[in-house]
């Protein structure tokens, strides 16, 4: 399979929250390319930087939709939920000896792009309208400071 | 099988609803395209995609119809989790190396499309009700703030 290419499709414009898919998308294709290499250590490693750092994504995603009010956080949360839960079945797996990583990188492409451009373009325009009135009222700090506590 | 057009009477009215049923029916008819085209991996990628989206899909709808305290919800789940067996059985035949596409594609268009039109009407004015602002986040301010002066 190929690398995922980063498009404009892809872009929110929200530039804290397409830096972080980015980042998501290179460890994707950090997988792809550790894949053949047949070293279970260094694909574990991989996995769970992976796992890890969307876990944080998605916290720090549902704090600037509860921030802003958006009104659809729940649905969007469920959906967050069940991809973990898909993911951390696929790592069960994994640790059982199965070699999933294939298995795993079509899921983990289909959804997050899936994801990105319908289920995260929804609450782009209420984040993006509070991120603004947040940067007035509290300083730029705030954005700062809110990526520190779920990156730190 | 031809395209499927969108029309009104697929309209829930719920933007972030329609806007995923859209997405769904975007999938359905590039699985067309994919078949007619007689590509086996462009299918299955579509099929991926399509069943990937769907399934996230309706944990999103479950959670609005649960926030809504829609009267109906338990029924309306049971009907997403018909699907999801089917689905999951699909799934199982063609990890086994059936080819199932003609019939699983066949199965998404029917079904889907009927569920959009008559079974997820039903939830919507519970959404609509009890779900206050879920719609307004796209409105313009002054058109709503009239709105709301004339008919409080």
């Amino acid at each position: 399979m190929a690398h995922i290419q980063w498009s404009d499709d892809l872009n929110t414009n929200i530039a804290v929250i397409d830096s972080q898919h980015k980042r998501i998308v290179s460890y994707i294709n950090n997988l792809e390319d550790v894949k053949d290499k047949d070293d279970r250590t260094v694909e574990e490693q991989v996995l769970n930087e992976l796992v890890d750092y969307t876990l944080s994504h998605f916290a720090f995603e549902e704090s600037l939709m509860e921030d802003a009010g958006y009104g659809f956080i729940n649905g969007h949360k469920r959906v967050h939920q069940l991809f973990v839960k898909r993911v951390s079945d696929f790592m069960q797996r994994f640790k059982l000896g199965e070699d999933i990583t294939e298995e795993l990188l079509i899921v983990l492409k289909a959804w997050l792009i899936n994801h990105i451009k319908s289920d995260d373009n929804d609450y782009v325009d209420i984040v993006k309208k509070n991120l603004g009135n947040m940067d007035a009222r509290k300083g730029d700090g705030w954005l700062t400071m809110s990526v520190k506590k779920f990156f730190a | 099988m031809s395209y499927i057009q969108w029309s009104d009477d697929l309209a829930t009215g719920i933007g972030v609803i329609d806007s995923q049923h859209k997405r769904i029916i975007h999938y359905i008819n590039q699985l067309e395209d994919a078949q007619a085209l007689n590509e086996p991996e462009l299918v299955s990628e579509v099929l991926i995609h399509l069943t990937d989206y769907t399934l996230s899909h309706f944990a999103f709808e479950e959670s609005l119809m649960e926030d809504a305290g829609y009267v109906a919800a338990a029924i309306h789940v049971k009907t997403h989790d018909s699907f999801r067996d089917k689905i999951n059985a699909y799934n199982l035949r063609h990890k086994a190396g059936e080819d199932v596409s003609k019939e699983l594609s066949k199965l998404l268009n029917v079904w889907l499309i009927e569920h959009i039109a008559n079974d997820d009407s039903s939830y919507t004015p519970f959404v609509l009700k009890n779900i206050p602002g879920i719609n307004s986040e796209k409105k313009s301010g002054w058109l709503t703030r009239k709105l709301h002066t004339f008919f409080p």
